[in-house]
């Protein structure tokens, strides 16, 4: 790694050394410049067709595709000189000649690159007044759409199901400008990974059949976050409107899922959205469960706790946070914890190390085993007869009631109050989920990623660390934590796999934990 | 399924226009069996192939069905949609049934100057054909317009299913036409 | 007009010597007139003589580009460790030529022989002979020569009993102008689409299978024999004395509106205008030559006047501010709308655009749409304008110059023949509004 030749070049006169091999494109970003591209995508073999990247190099007779041109010592690049963007503007107009300019009934309008590069380099007005081709829209199958109308024939559709997904089920069919992409009849678009199309798909071609017509891009707030749906740990964009999740779409990580997100977990966003949360604390009393402030519920749930074991039932699901404190409250009150994972199959997209929809379909596994907490099918076998269940987050779906109904008392710390707690739990404390709060996940590979809020927690829910911190406090343990950050400054603090970190340094795209970097090293 | 008219309609997967596999009799079977696997000691690859394994399925069908592109798929272990991709760029195969005589007339530009587009209106009418790319109603002939066939100096050139005529001229389309039957 | 075809006395007979011999076409009459003594010859050789020979002859690649044939071949590095390939292309396709297609119809062990020795002189053990579709006759006679050449063993693991190996196999195309571009062919060979790739890498250094790969010309390869036989001093005599760079024999097919069309070998050099008119016997009686684009539809239209000076080499067109091309001569009269043809050659490159790069796919197409729009009396004078910068958008920026081809009938014929446009475009029909509605 060491002996790789760094070459020195100018583009748009600033100065940047790459590595040999580089592509002058990629040689742009990094000094800052983006060349304007359909075909080239980091993610993908490059195929040098939309020619929308020429740029001048000084000597060169021709314009060079940047994506298919490799930095040369000393080269001069022009991305925005007069010949390089006449070229550009002539490509742009071509690709609109027969397209259908039905933006304002398109779902990629606002984050569409052929209408983003036209305002900035296109032509005001085309000259194309002859009639356009057509072609009807077909259903891809899977959660795919496509608008042959609007399709530009970037092929980054095709290269990622070959290269990538390694399921060629779509080529470009036919030739000249009758050409577009096309499937076979009856192989559908599904692979688990195939939603990634539309994402690549840089202009409105491909579209999601799930979130079709339901948002304008635009209206869109968006927050960086970790999909939740499973222990790959995948990056992700949480997109919300009137605080309502709309979209999941990947967001780039070189070291968990490059630009990919699996179908699975980009469509599971629905309960996320769930109208039945449980908004306000509770508290039993002569036998109902009654709203009660959160002092009441938390001083009711510290005098069920007093003296007691704590056993302590968690979601994998829960942020490092949350399950750290819950494991303080194990350690605090001599008792222990539990947790089980639902399974799924596995789907790993091939084209990409180690990357897969995994089985394990929560997202903190691995966490939930550093904060102390047994994995097992039958959760509830380590309670014993008298503890103070503490269900955290976890639906108790399919677990024997009875087993529930050895426990003295039980506390719900939850996001939704599952019809056996309206007559089993004595405590109900209301929490955010995953896309209300900020907090870590720990990925399989031991991965500590930082998800942000995207959305508002209903009613006085709060987030789990610090209504978690504050029943800890109720029982003499510390004073509470009041963010997140500074709930896991003390994990790290206290936790050696987590010694040296802070939201700062996990930044956007986290780090292994101390165990993690040993395995890989080894 | 939402759908804006401005669309168009929609073509759902799956409405195949015909039931795959279930009446069809594989091509690759005894002697088209060893002329493939002759061909594949030429090539490196399977998939290199696929052009003349294409030809054969031609050959033998007329034309070369889906069923025909999946079979081929399966034995050169690429997908149908592969194979359809390259089906569709090569414009010698057909995707469809074509008449008995399908006539191909060259109206490039060096026979387009000698006359080749009445060559073309002659054939139109004494097939019966009447338009481009339409089968004449007793189903023997078919005429379309095709691009240079490389003999421009026998103007006209076209191609009868695979049989080459050279130097047609509306004056020689009855006795071109009689000699089909 | 097909052969045979009585030669001309001005014309240099080498690789056309024996068209129209229905007996050269077979082995046996192929080896009576000469065949296969260069291939026995060449075996024994060590492959970079035989290069060097090429090189000395001054051959030039015969497809469209002039490419120096043994330079080309001394890319191919010796020792690598590689399978290398021959890659031979027959998919000769660019409107007005039709050469190859005579050549492998009357002398296809001439093929096969230069195919074979091209082979060994890179050193390839395969040569693929890349014949397009439609060439069924073409096809039959090379694969019934492989057959010959086969069973007589001057093909196989021991060819010609000198223990080396040389296959030839012959690979039928689908249809599709674009596998004529080198690279599309390989793809095409490979079982792909015929899309060109980007170079680099050029086939020498990965070309077919991703292997060591020279593409060369069927009438490059078929005079490659001739050379071996004769020695490169002798293919030098062929060409002007004041121009070294273009040696040797060419075939031009003539097409169009002409007196005597078909194929015409001569001395690269040779006077145009006495090609035409001598050889050829001129117009068409009662007509006169109007446009003249000498090798093949891709390269500049010129008018009668422009083009009658030119020497008939690589440099000769050149300097007259046109190409040798492929060689094919395409004469357009007086009698023709010249604007309907550049139409129809605008559509010829729209139906074979292989849809990779966006100024190809629908600038072809667009650019058909309007010819045809002013052809039909419909176009506008902006519509020139719009068509010039069309062409430049479709010269110089995408992965083959098919995009280019197009332009170039268009630039060339809108410069030279203008009126011919604008006569088109003053004729433009008056719409008018139906009595009843207004």
């Amino acid at each position: 790694m060491a002996d790789v030749k760094m070459v020195n070049l100018t583009i748009e006169g600033r100065g940047v050394s790459v590595p040999d091999g580089t592509s002058i494109l990629e040689a742009a970003k990094l000094a800052g410049v983006l060349v304007p591209h359909y075909c080239y995508h980091p993610g993908l073999p490059v195929a040098g067709v939309c020619r929308m990247c020429l740029v001048e190099v000084e000597k060169a007779p021709k314009l060079a595709p940047s994506c298919a041109t490799a930095v040369v010592e000393g080269q001069v690049v022009h991305v925005h000189s007069p010949k390089a963007l006449e070229a550009r503007k002539g490509v742009l107009e071509m690709l609109l000649i027969n397209h259908p300019l039905d933006c304002p009934i398109c779902d990629q309008a606002g984050e569409c690159e052929l209408q983003d590069y036209t305002y900035q380099e296109g032509r005001a007005e085309g000259r194309y007044r002859d009639p356009k081709r057509f072609n009807p829209v077909e259903d891809f199958g899977g959660d795919v759409m496509y608008v042959a109308n609007r399709c530009i024939l970037c092929t980054r559709c095709v290269r990622f199901m070959d290269d990538i997904a390694h399921d060629p089920v779509l080529a470009v069919v036919e030739r000249g400008d009758r050409a577009l992409i096309g499937k076979f009849e009856g192989e559908d678009l599904t692979h688990a990974w195939a939603g990634n199309v539309i994402d690549l798909c840089p202009v409105g071609a491909l579209l999601s059949k799930d979130s079709l017509n339901k948002a304008r891009a635009w209206e869109l707030d968006r927050a960086a976050s970790v999909c939740p749906n499973c222990s790959q740990g995948c990056n992700m964009i949480v997109e919300t409107r009137d605080n309502q999740v709309m979209r999941l779409r990947p967001r780039p990580n070189a070291d968990v899922n490059e630009f990919f997100m699996c179908d699975h977990g980009r469509l599971n966003y629905r309960w996320m959205n769930r109208a039945d949360r449980v908004d306000t604390p509770m508290v039993r009393q002569n036998g109902v469960l009654a709203r009660a402030d959160w002092e009441v519920a938390l001083r009711a749930a510290a005098a069920l706790l007093g003296g007691k074991r704590a056993f302590v039932l968690a979601s994998p699901n829960l942020s490092n946070e949350a399950l750290f404190l819950l494991g303080k409250l194990v350690a605090k009150t001599g008792g222990a914890g539990a947790f089980r994972v639902n399974q799924g199959q596995e789907a790993p997209l091939p084209g990409v190390k180690d990357l897969a929809l995994r089985a394990d379909r929560a997202a903190n596994v691995r966490g939930a085993e550093l904060a102390g907490f047994t994995r097992s099918d039958a959760p509830l076998s380590g309670m014993m007869a008298g503890d103070v269940l503490i269900v955290a987050d976890e639906e108790l779906d399919g677990v024997d009631a009875t087993d529930a109904a050895r426990a003295g008392a039980v506390i719900v710390v939850g996001t939704t109050l599952p019809g056996w707690a309206r007559h089993g739990a004595n405590v109900v404390l209301p929490i955010a989920n995953c896309v209300e709060e900020d907090g870590t996940f720990t990925n399989l590979r031991g991965r500590v990623q930082r998800f942000f809020q995207a959305k508002a927690a209903p009613g006085l829910a709060r987030p789990s660390f610090f209504a978690i911190g504050d029943l800890l406090a109720s029982v003499g343990d510390g004073a509470g934590y009041w963010t997140a950050s500074q709930t896991f400054d003390a994990l790290a603090a206290a936790h050696t796999e987590f010694a040296g970190m802070s939201y700062d340094t996990l930044a956007l795209k986290g780090a292994p934990t101390a165990g993690a970097m040993t395995e890989a090293s080894a | 399924m939402t759908n804006n008219n401005e669309m168009g309609e929609m073509r759902s997967p799956g409405d195949a226009s015909h039931d795959l596999h279930a009446t069809y009799t594989p091509v690759f079977t005894g002697a088209r069996k060893a002329e493939l696997d002759e061909l594949l000691t030429r090539y490196p690859t399977k998939m290199a192939a696929l052009l003349p394994a294409l030809w054969i399925v031609q050959h033998e069908r007329g034309w070369v069905p889906a069923e025909g592109m999946a079979e081929v798929a399966a034995i050169l272990e690429l997908t149908p949609a592969y194979v359809k991709g390259v089906v569709s760029f090569y414009t010698m195969y057909h995707q469809h049934p074509v008449a008995t005589h399908f006539i191909q007339v060259c109206t490039t530009s060096p026979c387009n100057v000698c006359g080749a587009e009445d060559v073309v209106n002659a054939l139109l009418k004494q097939t019966g054909c009447e338009e481009l790319g339409v089968t004449s109603p007793d189903g023997k002939y078919a005429v379309i317009e095709v691009e240079c066939l490389g003999a421009c100096g026998f103007n006209t050139p076209l191609m009868v299913n695979e049989q080459f005529i050279e130097s047609v001229t509306v004056e020689s389309v009855p006795a071109l036409l009689a000699s089909l039957g | 007009m097909g052969f045979p075809h009585t030669p001309h006395e001005r014309e240099s007979l080498v690789l056309s010597k024996h068209f129209g011999e229905q007996e050269a076409i077979g082995l046996d009459g192929w080896r009576k007139r000469g065949g296969y003594v260069a291939l026995e010859k060449a075996l024994r050789m060590e492959p970079a003589e035989i290069v060097q020979i090429v090189k000395d002859s001054g051959l030039r690649g015969r497809g469209g580009a002039g490419f120096p044939t043994g330079l080309k071949w001394s890319f191919m590095k010796p020792g690598d460790g590689k399978q290398h390939y021959l890659a031979c292309n027959a998919d000769e396709s660019e409107p007005g030529t039709f050469k190859d297609r005579e050549i492998m119809r009357w002398t296809p062990h001439a093929l096969v022989e230069g195919c074979a020795i091209g082979a060994y002189a890179i050193g390839a053990t395969v040569a693929y002979v890349y014949i397009r579709g439609e060439y069924t006759e073409a096809m039959e006679k090379m694969n019934a020569a492989c057959k010959e050449a086969y069973a007589a063993g001057i093909l196989g693991t021991n060819a010609m009993g000198t223990g080396k190996t040389v296959h030839v196999y012959v690979h039928k195309g689908a249809g599709a102008y674009i596998c004529g571009e080198e690279t599309a062919m390989m793809n095409s060979l490979e079982g792909r689409r015929g899309n060109p790739r980007i170079k680099p890498p050029f086939p020498a250094v990965s070309g077919l299978f991703g292997m060591p790969t020279t593409i060369n010309n069927v009438e490059t390869l078929a005079a490659v024999p001739h050379i071996l036989n004769n020695g490169a001093d002798w293919y030098k005599t062929f060409g002007r004395a004041d121009n070294p760079k273009s040696t040797g024999t060419k075939l031009f097919s003539v097409c169009g509106n002409i007196a005597k069309p078909g194929n015409y070998e001569v001395a690269l050099g040779f006077p145009f205008k006495d090609f035409l008119y001598d050889l050829c016997g001129g117009p068409l009686p009662g007509r006169q030559f109007k446009a003249i684009i000498p090798g093949g539809i891709s390269v500049p239209i010129q008018t009668r006047e422009e083009a009658e000076n030119s020497p008939m080499d690589y440099e000769g067109f050149v300097a007259n501010g046109t190409m040798l091309g492929s060689g094919g001569v395409i004469i357009i009269d007086d009698a023709q709308n010249l604007v309907k043809q550049i139409a129809r050659a605008a559509r010829f490159f729209a139906h074979e655009s292989c849809a990779q790069c966006t100024q190809c796919r629908e600038g072809t197409a667009w650019t058909t749409k309007i010819l045809e729009r002013i052809v039909a009396g419909d176009g506008t004078h902006e519509d020139l304008d719009t068509l010039l910068e069309i062409a430049d958008n479709m010269t110089g920026k995408t992965i083959c110059v098919l995009s280019d081809s197009c332009a170039t009938p268009v630039v060339s014929g809108i410069q030279k023949f203008r009126p011919d446009f604008e006569a088109l475009i003053k004729r433009k029909k008056v719409h008018m509004v139906p009595a009843q509605v207004a």
